[in-house]
Formats: structure tokens, sequence, C-alpha cells
């Protein structure tokens, strides 16, 4: 790409040919240190000091150490496998549905940016702003025939009642939707910010060059975009296969309905606070970390995203 | 005939597009119709229907008569809290996405991992384990039980690091590097200024992190005087049983439409901050266009 020309720094220090080399790696490295040290503290006490006090506890039952004496009971918890087939036809359904949605309307806002890209883009975002108590009022009316704006709708795939919509094989239909409505609006913000920020000459030289809207697309856009592409499917993952918000947002809204160990990270939350166990609250949850790490494996190895060379 | 082509591909697109607002914009609609009707209206009536402006009013006043307007110190309370987080993940973030991005170190790849690691970490599985964490350190039950944890965000990292690999050529950086400017100053003068979209992004998703996060102040803070608005609401419409009817005491004349209005307020401050966030985002553009 063409270099961009900055306003040139002001030369604080002048380098002497002399210099020695290893002092200015030092420089470097001091630097370096100085930048990400913060963080990497912060990592330390607020992600990896609370990661291993779980991965202890869940080694621990009643104050002694017991094995793997958690996570064979939770392994053999009938209710385990109901939640995991839940989960991996949310799944299924879910995260196919929102990255087609997502890279569509991302890539179709970014063919032809005008006016009401902005707006646009806030109202995408619109649902996923609704949270708590509102979400569980907003989600059980929208899934209500007789009172929602999506009625006429509902009444077309047979949905006669609210409990219609939530019963049998609509729930997880209804989850995924409710799931995609939610969580499609900051991602497409994400794509099209990295969009806009690609180097313009390249996307013209594409436009001389005669190719289509959709070639441009396919074969510049989406490989320039491709490490957002797999951030995007890396961390969906991880939330679609921890869904806890839709399922529990629905069965405050309608109890009894849903069970309250419909998905994985439910059960877990209910290890933790209706059993008061959380040995095996924090074996289920590493399960579930272990689930999206392996995802997060396929995805980064696939994509070369760590490469300090991407240009 | 290739006029009539783009005509027919633009109104695909318009449609498309319009399809898909439709599809999301029609709950909050909804939503924002609700406090005007009353409850009774909103089962029987029609879905998009209009009440009265004088509803809103009410509903208001039934939200604040909750402990003597309590409402208004937990949304204060909220602020504070996602102002200080947002501030400290961004003095955070930045810098170590510019350097993971940009410097070749032993641990690198370590701690790259090991943000991924605690990103996809469920939330739930580190709450216990940070709350006697701050209560060994006697914070538990203070707002920096509820900052500090929030201000270590992953994900605000990542967003900095893949901004900074895509759009920071390596060649600027080396031409500064021969006119002499330290790393410190590379990181200040060159990698900070083109670090605009950036840096909306992360204050942006950073602030719907603190605003909405429910679990951690739930489990860190006892006061209802220090609560945030998430869990303020949540206290307040469970106790009245304003989303179902199954639970709850009636002498507070919350509802639905109060529920509503209460959902309304809590996501307000998410729409403002979209809005502010955008026009940083599109002056970053202007700024790079110049330049290029």
């Amino acid at each position: 790409m063409r270099t961009l020309t900055p306003t040139r720094p002001p030369a604080v220090e002048t380098v002497s040919p002399a210099a020695p080399r290893r002092v200015k790696r030092r420089g470097r490295t001091v630097a370096t240190w100085l930048l990400v040290g913060p963080y990497a503290l912060f990592l330390a006490a607020f992600g990896l000091a609370p990661a291993g006090y779980a991965l202890w506890t869940s080694f621990v039952h009643d104050g002694s150490f017991s094995g793997g004496r958690n996570w064979t009971a939770v392994f053999d918890d009938y209710r385990l496998g109901e939640a995991a087939g839940n989960v991996t036809t949310y799944l299924l359904l879910w995260l196919p549905v929102l990255l087609l949605t997502v890279l569509s309307l991302a890539f179709t806002l970014h063919a032809r940016p005008g006016r009401a890209t902005g707006a646009l883009q806030l109202v995408y975002y619109l649902p996923g702003a609704v949270t708590g108590s509102a979400a569980a009022l907003l989600w059980l009316f929208m899934v209500s025939p007789d009172s929602s704006p999506f009625g006429p709708l509902l009444r077309l795939m047979d949905v006669k009642t609210a409990t219609d919509a939530l019963s049998g094989g609509s729930l997880v239909a209804v989850l995924a939707v409710m799931g995609v409505a939610v969580h499609a609006g900051g991602w497409i913000v994400v794509l099209y910010g990295a969009l806009t920020a690609l180097p313009k000459d390249v996307l013209e030289a594409a436009q001389v060059d005669g190719a289509s809207a959709w070639r441009t697309m396919w074969h510049v856009k989406l490989p320039m975009v491709r490490t957002y592409v797999a951030f995007v499917l890396i961390s969906s993952f991880a939330s679609g296969s921890q869904v806890f918000v839709e399922p529990t947002v629905l069965s405050t809204g309608a109890p009894g309905q849903i069970s309250p160990t419909w998905s994985v990270n439910q059960l877990a939350y209910v290890y933790a606070t209706q059993d008061g166990d959380f040995g095996k609250a924090a074996a289920l949850s590493l399960t579930m970390l272990a689930v999206g790490l392996l995802a997060a494996w396929i995805v980064i190895t696939r994509t070369r995203m760590y490469a300090t060379d991407t240009r | 005939m290739t006029d009539a082509m783009t005509a027919l591909s633009r109104g695909a697109r318009a449609l498309f597009l319009l399809g898909a607002a439709a599809f999301f914009g029609l709950p909050l609609l909804w939503l924002l119709l609700a406090p005007t009707r009353t409850a009774d209206d909103l089962t029987t009536g029609s879905p998009l229907g209009f009440g009265s402006l004088g509803r809103v009013g009410d509903a208001w006043a039934h939200l604040m008569s909750y402990n003597d307007g309590e409402i208004t110190l937990w949304i204060g309370n909220s602020v504070v809290y996602a102002a200080a987080s947002v501030a400290l993940a961004l003095l955070l973030c930045v810098p170590a996405g510019y350097v993971l991005a940009k410097h070749d170190f032993a641990g690198r790849r370590t701690l790259l991992t090991l943000s991924i690691v605690t990103m996809i970490l469920p939330p739930a599985a580190l709450v216990l384990p940070l709350y006697l964490e701050m209560s060994a350190v006697n914070l538990a039950g203070t707002i920096w039980a509820v900052i500090l944890p929030l201000s270590f965000y992953p994900f605000g990292v990542y967003l900095a690091f893949l901004h900074f690999q895509a759009n920071l050529p390596d060649s600027l950086l080396d031409a500064a590097r021969v006119d002499g400017a330290s790393e410190l100053r590379l990181f200040w003068s060159v990698a900070l200024p083109l670090a605009r979209p950036a840096i909306a992004l992360i204050a942006f998703f950073g602030f719907v992190r603190c605003w909405t996060d429910f679990f951690l102040p739930f489990v860190m803070l006892s006061d209802d005087r220090t609560f945030t608005l998430q869990l303020g609401l949540m206290s307040l419409l469970q106790s009245t049983g304003a989303v179902n009817n199954s639970s709850g005491f009636a002498d507070l004349d919350i509802h639905q439409p109060e529920a509503a209005l209460a959902g309304l307020v809590a996501c307000a401050p998410l729409m403002i901050g979209f809005v502010l966030a955008q026009r940083f985002l599109r002056t970053g553009l202007l700024a790079g266009a110049e330049k290029g």
C-alpha cells in the first residue's frame, strides 16, 4: 500500500551511528513492557488468578481435595446431556444465520456508503441495547401473536399463542432469532468499521479493473478483513456455546415453560446458586472454556490471526 | 440494459437493508410505544398502538415512588462506574494492543493466548473467585470491586490489536525510527493518532459491557444505595412482579408499562454512546482520507 505521511515526529534523540545495537534493543524491550505491562498485571489479577482459583475449586469438594469427583459428577448429570443437545441445536441454527446476517449487512452497507448508513447501523444495534427485565417483557410480547408486531408472521408459522412459540422445537428457533437480533448489530459495527479503515487505493484499483461489486467483496474486501471475521467467529462460537441470557430472559417472562437448565451455562449457574456447589460449577465452566478454546485454536491456526506481518 | 440492471440491484439493496431495519427496529418501536399504553391495552390493543403521552409521565412517577426516587441515584452510580472503568480500560487496552500487533517480544503469543482464554471464559466462573479476591484486600462492597475487574477488558485489547495489525504499516514506524523517535514517542505520535476508530469501538463496547453488566455488581455490592441501574431495576421489578404477575407485592403501581419505561431509561445511554462513537469513527475516517 501507499505509505501515509504523518506529521514528522521531532527527532527527540539523535541516534549516533556508533550506538551499539544492544542498547537500542533493550530500549525497545523497556518500552514494550511499559506499554503492555499494566495490562499484563490486570490480566494476572482479574483474569488468571480467578481462573486459577476456579480450576482449583473444581478439584475440591466439601473443603478438601477430591480429585476428579466434581468432574465425574458433572458428566454423570442427566441434565448435561439434554442441555448440551439444546446448545448444539442452537449453535447450528444461530451461528450460520448470525454470520450470514452480519457479513451480508456489513458488506451491503459498505458497497455504497450513504447518509443513511449510520442510522441503519443504529437500528440494527437497537435490540442488543435492551437488557434485563425490559428484555424479558419485550421478547415475551414479541412471541405472543396477539400483541406482537410480528403477529401475522407468527400466525403464518402456525404459532397461535406464546405457549406454542416457547414449546417443543419452536423454542430453539425463537431463541436463535432472538440471539441474532441481539448480537448481530454490534458485529456489524465492528466489521463496517474495519471495512471503512481499509486503504482506499486498493479498493479503487479493483474498481478501475472493472471488478463487479460482488467480486470486489469476495476477492478483495473479505480477504482483507479476514482477521476480523476470525475474531467474530471465535467470540460468537464461545458466546453461543455459553448461551445464558436468552433462555433466562424468556423464562422470567414465561415461568415454568422453559427448563431452568435449558443450556449448559444455565446448568452451571444452577450448580452455583441453587446447590451452592462451586466445585461442580467451576468444572462445568472450564469444560465450556475448553470447547470454546478448541474452536478458537482451529480458527487462529487456519487464518494466521497472530501474524505480525499480515501485509 | 446495464442501467436497468443497476436500478434493479439498487432496489434490491434498499429492500434488503430496509427489511433488516424492520426486523431489528420493530421490537424497539414496540418498546418505545409501550409506556404510553396501559397494561391491558398492551395485551388486547393493536400491537403498535399509541396511548397517550400523559401515561409516560404517570409511569415515571410510579417508578420514582420506589424508595423516594432511588432510581436517580442508581443512574448516577452507573455513570460513575462506567466512566471510570472505560477510562481505565482504554489506558490499558490501546497501548497493549499496539505492542501486541507491532512488537515481536518474548511472551507476545502467551499474552495473546491468555487474553483469548480469559475473554471466552464463562464470566460466571470468574465472579466468585473475584469476590473472594476483593474480600481479601477489603474492597468487596466498594465501587472498586466493580470498577477494577471491569477495566480488565481482553476483548478491547483484541479490537486494538486487530486495528493496529491491519492499519498501521511497519514502514511508517520504521521511517519514524530512522528519524530517531523513541519507542514510546512512536506510540504517542504515530500510532495513537491513527487509533481513533479503535478507541471509539473500545470505548463504546466497554461502556455497553459496564452499563449492562449484572452479575458482577450483583455479587460485589450489598448496599442498595451503591447499586447500578441494572441491579436496582432488577430488584425493583422483581419485588413488584411487573413482568409476570406470579409474585411480588402490588401496593406499588408498577406494571408492564413501567417496566418498559425502565428498560428505555436503561438503554437510552447506550444509544447516545452509539451515536457519539459513530461520530468519532467518521472523523477518524476523514483524517485518514486527508492524509492519503
